[in-house]
């Protein structure tokens, strides 16, 4: 797919969401899970998303990742306009213009930790050579030099969490999305982890979505906040 | 993504599940096995049908005989009538039958039909057999002996010849004798059986002339036939008898009964056939190996044999041959794709004609039959591997449903995820067919042996080549059915994986 980040990434939007609604079940009783959401983030900025359990934010934060499509509203994401891509086009931007962390680090447990950070050059088409490499310098960057025939069970939840970011930055894409990526973790582990997510956004200047409900957290690494109740943005 | 990152995949996610990719392997591994089996069995056993009914060439041959129960009565009888109330169906049954049951004409394999089918095209020659026995007087000294004609080509009566040689055309006032006939007369040693070449021996044929009567038979010791100077003798006094009958004493009224038994027949003298042929080779017998050749319906044994037209010139002088014609003749066609035809059109002359043709192909039938059967039974077998192919591969998609949505969150698009599933089935499908092939050929090594020797044991044919065999196209078709069938197994599983919702997946844990 052609890279037609277009005259949106140009004018410094990296996400643009309009009156975006999710809803869950049946057409005939659905259960909102966003109801009317509008902001806008851009290109490098910081944003953390707070919010009680429930309120919306993983259902957010997998629209903003191509994970799934709105019920209704506008969203472009990185230049792309999620609710127009074909499928196909939509497996390409996971692969390569987000970048995802989930709070269950959602690692493959049949592959080691290496195997793991390359899946998303394989889908991305990249060469086996290439990514080799590519995987390694994630691995290595992450701290897990030592780590790379280890499979998920054979670490600790800081190391797993640490492989996934890894595969999440192994594309290189401007946008991190991480979902409560301390909330499995103890809170050193969790410093350690969230240090890390910091370093690489800094260093890339890419955009961070990090979804939390650690008020201090939040502070403490973005720049600005965003509060979702019960499916809609606090003003 | 890249092709062989597609393969990557399968192959690891088959690798994964070891046992369960072994025991799918093995479903299409026998699958494929009974398949291949039954396909190389079945070509083999056609293959070997066709080889061995061309060995000799008598495909080309057409045994054909005189037809007594009469030309087809249907056609021949008009159209009976048969009167009385009755349906029209009871009406039709009983004319066939009144048909069935009356004689139709007999249809004899007179000279005529011979010449008539000899001229047909595409047949080289129609050789008369009949069982023929005179006397052969060779240096005044006469032998029963038997008679056959054969043709000029005949490598049967050629490799037999010990001395002289063979005819050279199909007319000639020749013939060959016997090792045996040369011994009944006392011709034993190699110089005196050289010495019989060139010589002419005189054939008599001495017919009984008209059955009626009284009839004199000379029953010697030890069962021998007798000589030509006994027979002679007998039918003089055959001859003789009515004038001296008053001579015998007798009764009054037995001699009146004899007397009445015998006058007023039309003594008829036997009639008598001779001619002289020219001695020009000698023959030994058929060795046992010989006789285990493939059946040939020309293959003769006689004492005499002369060159067929001759023979056939001398059967027809004898009184009564012009209409009662012959036993069997063999019509040998030029080629064997003419012999069918043939073989038709001798039917309609009303006759009754056997071809080796027919048989074979019944055979070849039968076994196309029994071997499309076994065929049948392996594709359903294969069938059923491939049901429990998707039975596993559904299964796997179930539990792989977070693994899959994971793929999906990073990248993985449904259509290279469905062809993943479907790769890994075609890859089951490409390793059993294989193996199965393989172990098809491997199998029917001792498999060939021991058709072999069931074969050895009942009939007396020597197979040189095996009854199994794999020409390309077997080992093409076995593997396409085999991932065919297990790539359209993997469809279904793979459309559910592509299906599966990656949010939905990655939300239980
Ligand atoms: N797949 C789903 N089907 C039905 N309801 C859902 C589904 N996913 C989320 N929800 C509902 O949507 C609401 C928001 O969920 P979620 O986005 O996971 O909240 P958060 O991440 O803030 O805890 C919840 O009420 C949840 O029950
Ligand atoms: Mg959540």
């Amino acid at each position: 797919m052609p890279e037609h980040s277009g005259s949106h990434a140009l004018d410094g939007q990296a996400i643009r969401a309009v009156d975006l609604t999710k809803a869950y079940g049946h057409a005939d009783s659905p259960v909102y899970a966003l109801r009317g959401v509008t902001f806008e983030v851009r290109w490098g900025e910081r944003v953390a998303l707070l919010g009680k359990s429930g309120s919306g934010k993983s259902t957010l934060l997998n629209l903003l990742g191509g994970l799934d499509r709105p019920t209704s509203g506008s969203l472009d994401v990185a230049g792309h306009s999620i609710a127009r891509l074909t499928g196909r086009q939509l497996a390409r931007f996971r692969s390569v213009s987000v970048g995802m962390i989930f709070q269950s680090f959602n690692l493959i447990h049949s592959r080691n930790a290496w195997q793991n950070v390359k899946l998303p050059l394989v889908f991305a088409g990249q060469q086996p050579r290439e990514r080799r490499e590519v995987a390694r310098r994630a691995l290595e960057a992450v701290g897990l030099a030592a780590r790379f025939d280890h499979r998920p069970a054979e670490m600790s939840g800081g190391e797993n969490q640490r492989v996934a970011i890894a595969r999440a930055l192994a594309n290189r894409p401007q946008i991190l999305l991480a979902d409560e990526p301390t909330g499995n973790l103890d809170s050193a582990t969790a410093r350690e982890v969230v240090r890390l997510i910091r370093e690489h956004v800094e260093e890339r200047q890419a955009t961070l979505i990090l979804v939390t409900h650690d008020e201090d957290l939040a502070a403490a690494c973005t720049d600005r906040v965003l509060r979702l109740i019960d499916g809609q943005l606090a003003t | 993504m890249r092709v062989g990152d597609l393969f990557g995949l399968a192959l690891a996610a088959l690798w994964q599940q070891k046992s369960r990719t072994a025991m799918t392997t093995l479903g299409v591994l026998f699958g494929s096995f009974v398949l291949a089996a039954s396909l190389s069995i079945g070509q083999g056993v056609q293959d070997t049908i066709e080889r061995e009914s061309h060995r000799s060439d008598f495909l080309r041959k057409i045994t054909v005989r005189s037809n007594h129960r009469g030309a087809n009565a249907d056609s021949a009888g008009k159209q009976v009538e048969v009167a009385g109330e009755m349906s029209d169906a009871k009406r039709d049954r009983l004319r066939r039958a009144i048909a069935d049951h009356s004689p139709g004409k007999p249809v004899a394999l007179t000279r005529d039909k011979l010449v008539k089918m000899a001229t047909l095209e595409h047949v080289e020659a129609v050789v008369p057999m009949f069982w023929l026995s005179g006397f052969a007087v060779l240096d005044q000294q006469s032998q029963l002996a038997s008679l056959a004609g054969v043709r000029p080509e005949s490598i049967d009566c050629r490799r037999r010849l010990i001395a002289g040689e063979f005819f050279s055309s199909s007319r000639q006032p020749v013939c060959t004798v016997s090792e045996y006939l040369l011994y009944r007369w006392g011709l034993t040693d190699e110089a005196s059986i050289a010495g019989v070449l060139g010589k002419k021996i005189r054939v008599e044929l001495r017919g009984p002339g008209q059955q009626r009567g009284l009839r004199l038979v000379l029953d010697k010791p030890e069962g021998e036939e007798p000589t030509l100077e006994e027979t002679i003798a007998l039918e003089k006094i055959k001859e003789q008898l009515p004038k001296v009958l008053d001579f015998f004493p007798l009764p009054p009224d037995q001699s009146r009964l004899l007397r009445g038994m015998i006058e007023g027949k039309d003594a008829s003298p036997a009639s008598v056939v001779s001619e002289e042929f020219t001695i020009v080779g000698v023959l030994r017998a058929a060795t046992p190996e010989e006789l285990k050749e493939p059946w040939d319906p020309l293959r003769v044994s006689a004492d005499l044999i002369l060159p067929y037209e001759t023979a056939a010139d001398f059967y027809f002088r004898q009184q009564g041959t012009e209409e009662r014609g012959i036993d069997h003749a063999v019509v040998v066609v030029d080629d064997e794709r003419h012999t069918k035809a043939i073989y038709q059109q001798i039917l309609d002359q009303g006759l009754t004609a056997f071809t080796v043709l027919e048989f074979i192909e019944q055979q070849q039938l039968i076994y196309l039959l029994i071997f499309g059967g076994m065929t049948c039974v392996a594709a359903v077998a294969l069938l059923v591997a491939a049901l429990g192919i998707a039975n596993t591969m559904l299964m796997s998609v179930l539990e792989r449903t977070r693994e899959i949505g994971i793929m999906k969150a990073v990248g993985a698009g449904n259509t290279e995820l469905q062809l993943v599933f479907v790769i890994e089935g075609a890859i089951i499908g490409s390793l059993g067919g294989g193996l199965g092939v393989l172990l098809a050929w491997l199998a029917s090594m001792p498999g060939d042996a021991w058709v072999r020797s069931m074969v050895a044991h009942s009939v007396p044919v020597e197979l040189k080549d095996s009854l199994f065999v794999f020409p390309l196209w077997l080992i093409a078709v076995t593997l396409a059915f085999a991932i065919t069938i297990t790539t359209l197994a993997a469809l279904y599983p793979a459309r559910r994986a592509a299906r599966i919702d990656p949010v939905a997946a990655l939300r239980h844990e």
